[in-house]
């Protein structure tokens, strides 16, 4: 099988053929000839006599990214299989100037610090949003105009909630 | 002793208090909110009682139910741990007159402690050095700007209810004091109902330095040495040790003398912590507050001291005299501890909660775990994101680092972020392993970290990376054969709940054989 993977800065094109209890993989140009063996969330992978413990979170899927554990040293990875490329490729990135203010975790909004259409500086608190008992304030990073504000005080939101939008 | 102690408490301290009672032969309680009936402290438990749902303000920190329950399951004292309702006189009172014995201070000596305004007055009057501040709380941004250009800044607001750094906010200019006031207090009310705050002038690079003490109803008032503290994000501790890496026993001696002073200022029973700050560059040290409960971070001084003081905490609070004298206690070797919290380190310390997919704990020579998680559990938002303590012992500061670093590469977790990879640096730098320690640590640490990452990825991380995505690949090819083999079967599902049942007969036959021989 033939896959396509990218982690943080680097990509490779790899050639699987899997017997089972002995894997050869091509990596680029790099051969390894390994012996794995399945453990309960990943595998234990031998290379020219060493040990690497895999551990790998979900289930990896072409397009979305899967985190790899090796021993303590975690990887973000994205695969791609060229026998389903459609559907791949996010959305495309906005390239107007516009900041999305997001909530990076579940929690509730104590505070909303600016109203529809406020001029804001680069810094500016705009949202401040209370989980696990800290408040933290979501600031604004460029300045412009508040131009969608989606919530008020007191309404609970989910990570990636779209609170505000700068423009 | 008692028979019965319900656990005001979750998560790794009500697991911690759980263990003592086990220790004594006492039977534990516990209470949980909705969002916690699966929880581990319920499962290690005898009795358990649900008290509210999820948000703490209506369960954990629910004292009726929480009483009404101690009396439901006729336990005889009530252990509250540290946070919810610890620090809470009134909760205190509640629980003596329902005829029950709360295992903590006496409630004066948490209302005068409670309040850092008038903790403040006790320690001046106990001739203890305090930090130059306000003894009142403020009543308005205006007198506050007054206060801190008389001091100089930096200045530090503090809620007067406060603890573990809610309600807290350094002020580097007078432009930030208004702002910086605002969430301090609004911080105040929502952790602790009291929108109280006063002011502080900030010693620069000061080690926190604390005291343990333990006091019984007979009088005995000891000191258990220090534990330093200085390693601190958002003014919350992360790592903490014992002793002192300045390990000076004068030292320890002068400020445990002013610890004893304080708590016998207030006629304290029980177990408190009176911290201070140290300052490297004068060697004075100032009161800070004494926090009138266990701390988290008291499987330092359990493991260098020998001594297991939630055993003794029950103990005094059935009347016994301490177990030992001040001239008993011998600090033997060293202890660090880390606080893994379920937070993302490489974003701000964001919480990060979630469900544990996998955990396998380290152990071996030294290492202790203090866990309030399982595998498979559900770390909720509702609550403080202390996962565990991992605490390691050796014979000298160093083994303590070296034991600490093989543990926290052992340490293996997934589906949340934890501050693990953190820790895993902190006990690789040169300045933590030099014990060159003071409350900016971290900041400066991240700093040096900035600066020092590897431009180029080392060969042996370049295999590992190369591993990982490797297994990424076979496990998409893997999954991607079974779907294959299985999909087009239009199974008889006559056909197949034969098998299944088949196959339990199996299951009987093999679970009969392994039966005892």
């Amino acid at each position: 099988m033939r896959l396509s993977a990218a982690v943080a800065g680097y990509e490779a094109e790899i050639e699987l053929r899997d017997s089972g209890a002995s894997v050869s993989a091509k990596l680029d140009a790099k051969h390894y000839e390994l012996d794995v063996r399945e453990s309960g969330n990943g595998y234990v992978i031998v290379s020219e006599g060493k040990i690497f413990d895999c551990r790998i979170e979900g289930r990896p899927e072409s397009g979305h990214p899967v985190m790899v554990t090796v021993g303590t040293q975690s990887y973000g990875i994205t695969l791609t299989d060229p026998k389903c490329l459609r559907g791949a490729g996010g959305a495309a990135t906005q390239a107007d100037k516009a900041a999305r203010i997001v909530a990076p975790m579940p929690g509730k909004v104590v505070r909303v610090l600016v109203e529809l259409g406020d001029q804001v500086e680069a810094g500016a608190g705009i949202v401040v949003v209370e989980a696990m008992k800290m408040q933290n304030e979501m600031k604004s990073p460029m300045a412009g105009t508040v131009v969608t504000l989606n919530v008020s005080a007191g309404i609970t939101v989910n990570a990636g909630d779209v609170l505000a939008v700068i423009e | 002793m008692f028979r019965k102690i319900l656990i005001a408490n979750r998560g790794e301290i009500a697991v911690r208090v759980i263990r003592a009672c086990r220790d004594l032969g006492v039977s534990p309680v516990a209470v949980f909110s909705e969002a916690d009936a699966g929880a581990l402290h319920v499962r290690m438990a005898d009795e358990a009682f649900c008290v509210g749902p999820a948000p703490s303000a209506h369960s954990y920190l629910n004292s009726a139910a929480i009483i009404d329950a101690a009396k439901q399951a006729r336990a005889e004292a009530i252990h509250p741990g540290y946070g919810f309702l610890a620090e809470r006189a009134a909760f205190a009172r509640a629980v003596n007159e329902a005829g029950l014995v709360f295992i903590g201070p006496p409630p004066e000596a948490m209302e005068v402690m409670g309040s850092k305004t008038s903790a403040r007055r006790a320690a001046i009057q106990a001739r203890v050095p305090v930090v130059p501040g306000t003894t009142e709380s403020l009543k308005s941004v205006d007198e506050e700007l007054t206060v801190a250009a008389s001091f100089g800044y930096p200045v530090m607001l503090k809620a007067a209810a406060g603890g573990g750094g809610k309600g807290m906010r350094q002020v580097a200019a007078e432009t930030d004091l208004a702002s910086a006031f605002e969430t301090a207090q609004s911080e105040a009310v929502a952790s602790f109902g009291l929108a109280d705050i006063y002011l502080e002038k900030v010693v620069e690079r000061p080690r926190h330095i604390e005291i343990q003490i333990f006091s019984d109803s007979h009088r005995n008032v000891v000191h258990l040495g220090e534990r330093e503290c200085s390693i601190q994000r958002r003014h919350q501790k992360v790592i903490e040790e014992c002793p002192s890496p300045i390990d000076d026993p004068e030292l320890r001696r002068r400020m445990g003398a002013a610890a004893i002073r304080i708590a016998e200022a207030v006629n304290y029973v029980g177990a408190g912590t009176v911290e201070f700050l140290f300052s490297d560059a004068t060697g004075d040290f100032y009161f800070l507050e004494m926090n009138t409960r266990l701390q988290v971070e008291h499987p330092v001084t359990e493991l260098v001291t020998g001594i297991d003081l939630v055993r003794e905490q029950i103990n005094v609070a059935a009347g016994a005299r301490l177990s030992f004298t001040q001239e008993d206690i011998r600090w033997h070797g060293h202890a660090i501890e880390c606080r893994v919290y379920a937070e993302d380190p490489e974003n701000n310390f964001f919480p990060s909660p979630g469900r544990i997919t996998f955990l396998r704990l380290p152990g071996g020579p030294g290492i202790r775990d203090d866990s309030g998680v399982a595998n498979g559990d559900e770390v909720s938002i509702h609550y403080d994101p202390l996962l565990s303590k991992l605490t390691a012992w050796g014979r000298d500061r160093e083994q303590a680092i070296d034991r600490l670093r093989r543990a926290l590469d052992e340490y293996a977790l997934s589906g949340i972020k934890t501050t693990l990879p953190f820790f895993r640096e902190i006990v690789r730098d040169d300045e933590f392993i030099a014990g060159r320690l003071d409350t900016g640590f971290i900041s400066r640490f991240n700093q040096r970290r900035e600066r020092g990452r590897p431009a180029r990825i080392e060969p042996e991380a370049r295999t590992d990376r190369d591993i990982a995505m490797i297994a990424a690949a076979l496990a998409y090819a893997r999954a991607q054969h079974r779907s294959q083999d299985h999909k087009p079967l239009e199974q008889s599902k006559w056909k197949l709940s034969g098998r299944v049942a088949a196959l339990n007969r199996a299951s009987d036959r093999r679970a009969f054989r392994r039966g005892p021989r």
